[in-house]
């Protein structure tokens, strides 16, 4: 892997010494999505030699650009299967159980964004094809609550209003009837627009960082077992900037924020009984009242009501990445 | 393309309670070009660079605020994470961990922030950390001597500083007169015209 910073600065060439290697043990072949994230974090490799760093990773960044668009084109769950099949047999064997309940698969792309950018796609989508009205007001409230959150927690207006509104703008856009109204098609192209994709990408980031601060109680124990760091440093380390990387916890935030169920579908090494394998899923459902304090009782009310809510999105998740999955 | 009307807005706000920030944003040369711009940053008290008016070019690529802003240190400043030869800034948040959440304002708080703790560990100028290591009295000495000589050259740009306060709308002989009762410190000078 080629070096961002010059050998002959001893200070950058020590900080990257630890982020060059490759955290992803899986050995399959979605090495295209390993590699892009290992010299995506390579390239962050610190500090010094700021300049140089630019000439050799731009011409990368033009050369991943070209290769997977932000939100790819739809395809048959069997492209899944063709690309592990060198593979191991576990993941074959995953993949034709996940062959039986999903159809198909639209790829994102893995430059750290690729949860929110999954998000949003699936969630357009399934407004265009159910003109799903009363959802769409029901999350204009959510939106309007989560300004109001950042308020409180102190962040300018200006810092975040254009975001909120491109969002805006794109769920109004695929209800039909409204004169701007626009087709599937268009609504790839959206998301494939760097400009609109990325004010959504942030949009989210600031949703979720929002909610992470708001139920800062809530997420810290979570945040501690995670990265050692206060809720703060994580928000602002680890939600705010673009192209940093989604886990369960920022999962949940922006589905409880937004009052929007997700299910991820594990494509991983987990549940490895050869004999009898599975494919573990888990479904992220929003608390009905995440606004409040929740007592115990009322948790209990909450998960019967939890498994009634059926989640809409469905996300694939591999080490390091998600893509859109379609139940059959 | 620069989102203009944004940067207008960050000016704005970053301007209003510069007397208490101790971070002021102009345009660069009083021109006109939103995407050059020229920080200001007194240095933080109870340090070597107390008493100091440091300057910063920014510049503002053409994806921001998705892309960090490029911020120099124009004063010379001796400090383990600013070059001593160059003012190349060493500070997580103008790379990886930019976020359009993080405003000009706050940049430049977090380089003041900078300049009252400094991180040996991760250098920007080796020779600089070396010393903070391992000579810690020189390396305050040398700091200071570096503020006295270069952060508080008061004639060389006071007309600069009338100039502005000017342009914020005192009166000229009141200017002249303030900025001479506080020695030249622009951000004090802006302090007592603001609470006279």
């Amino acid at each position: 892997m080629p070096s961002p910073v010059p050998e002959t600065d001893p200070s950058a060439a020590a900080a990257e010494g630890p982020s060059s290697s490759n955290p992803n043990p899986n050995p399959s072949p979605s090495a295209s999505v390993d590699a892009m994230d290992a010299w995506h974090w390579d390239e962050r490799s610190c500090c010094a030699a700021a300049a140089d760093d630019d000439d050799v990773t731009q011409p990368q960044f033009a050369a991943e650009a070209a290769r997977v668009p932000y939100v790819g084109d739809k395809e048959p769950l069997s492209a899944l299967a063709a690309e592990y099949q060198s593979g191991s047999p576990i993941l074959q064997e995953k993949i034709k159980l996940l062959g039986e309940q999903y159809a198909a698969l639209r790829r994102t792309r893995g430059d750290g964004n690729c949860f929110y950018r999954s998000f949003m796609f699936s969630y357009l989508e399934h407004i265009l094809e159910t003109q799903d009205k009363a959802e769409v007001d029901r999350i204009l409230v959510n939106i309007e609550q989560c300004k109001k959150t950042l308020q409180s927690l102190g962040y300018a207006d200006f810092t975040f209003e254009d975001f909120f509104a491109i969002f805006i703008e794109q769920l109004e856009s695929i209800l039909q009837g409204n004169e701007t109204s626009i087709s599937e098609e268009e609504l790839l192209q959206r998301s494939c627009d760097q400009m609109i994709s990325d004010y959504v990408v942030m949009f989210f980031r600031f949703v979720t960082s929002g909610e992470i601060r708001r139920r800062a109680e809530f997420f810290e124990p979570f945040i501690a077992g995670l990265t050692h760091s206060t809720v703060d440093q994580f928000c602002k380390a680890s939600v705010e900037p673009m192209g940093e990387e989604s886990d369960h916890i920022h999962i949940t935030a922006l589905s409880d924020a937004l009052g929007v169920p997700i299910r991820v579908v594990y494509l991983d090494r987990s549940s490895c009984d050869a004999a009898n394998p599975t494919v573990n899923y888990h479904d992220f459902i929003p608390s009905s009242n995440p606004r409040g304090a929740i007592s115990e009782q009322q948790d209990s009310i909450e998960s019967s009501a939890r498994q009634q809510t059926k989640p809409f999105i469905t996300l694939l998740y591999r080490p390091g990445h998600y893509d859109i999955l379609y139940p059959k | 393309m620069l989102d203009v009307s944004r940067v207008q807005k960050e000016l704005a706000e970053c301007n209003r309670d510069q007397a208490i920030s101790g971070v002021g944003i102009a345009l660069c040369d009083g021109g006109s070009d939103l995407s050059h711009l020229t920080g200001t940053i007194s240095g933080p008290v109870a340090t070597p660079y107390e008493g100091g008016t440091f300057r910063i070019d920014i510049r503002l690529p053409g994806g921001y605020p998705f892309e960090p802003p490029k911020m120099q240190f124009i004063t010379k400043v001796w400090h383990p994470n600013i070059s001593s030869q160059n003012g190349a800034i060493c500070l997580d948040i103008l790379k990886d961990q930019w976020s359009p959440a993080l405003t000009l304002k706050t940049a430049l708080l977090s380089v003041q922030a900078l300049l009252s703790s400094p991180e040996p560990d991760d250098p920007q100028d080796a020779v600089v950390a070396q010393q903070y290591l391992r000579d810690h009295q020189t390396f305050i000495a040398t700091a200071r001597y570096w503020t006295e000589t270069f952060a508080k050259r008061i004639s060389v740009d006071i007309e600069e500083k009338v100039q502005k306060l000017v342009e914020m709308g005192f009166p000229e002989d009141l200017v002249r007169s303030t900025l001479k009762s506080v020695n030249g410190d622009e951000n004090m000078a802006l302090e007592k015209l603001c609470s006279s």
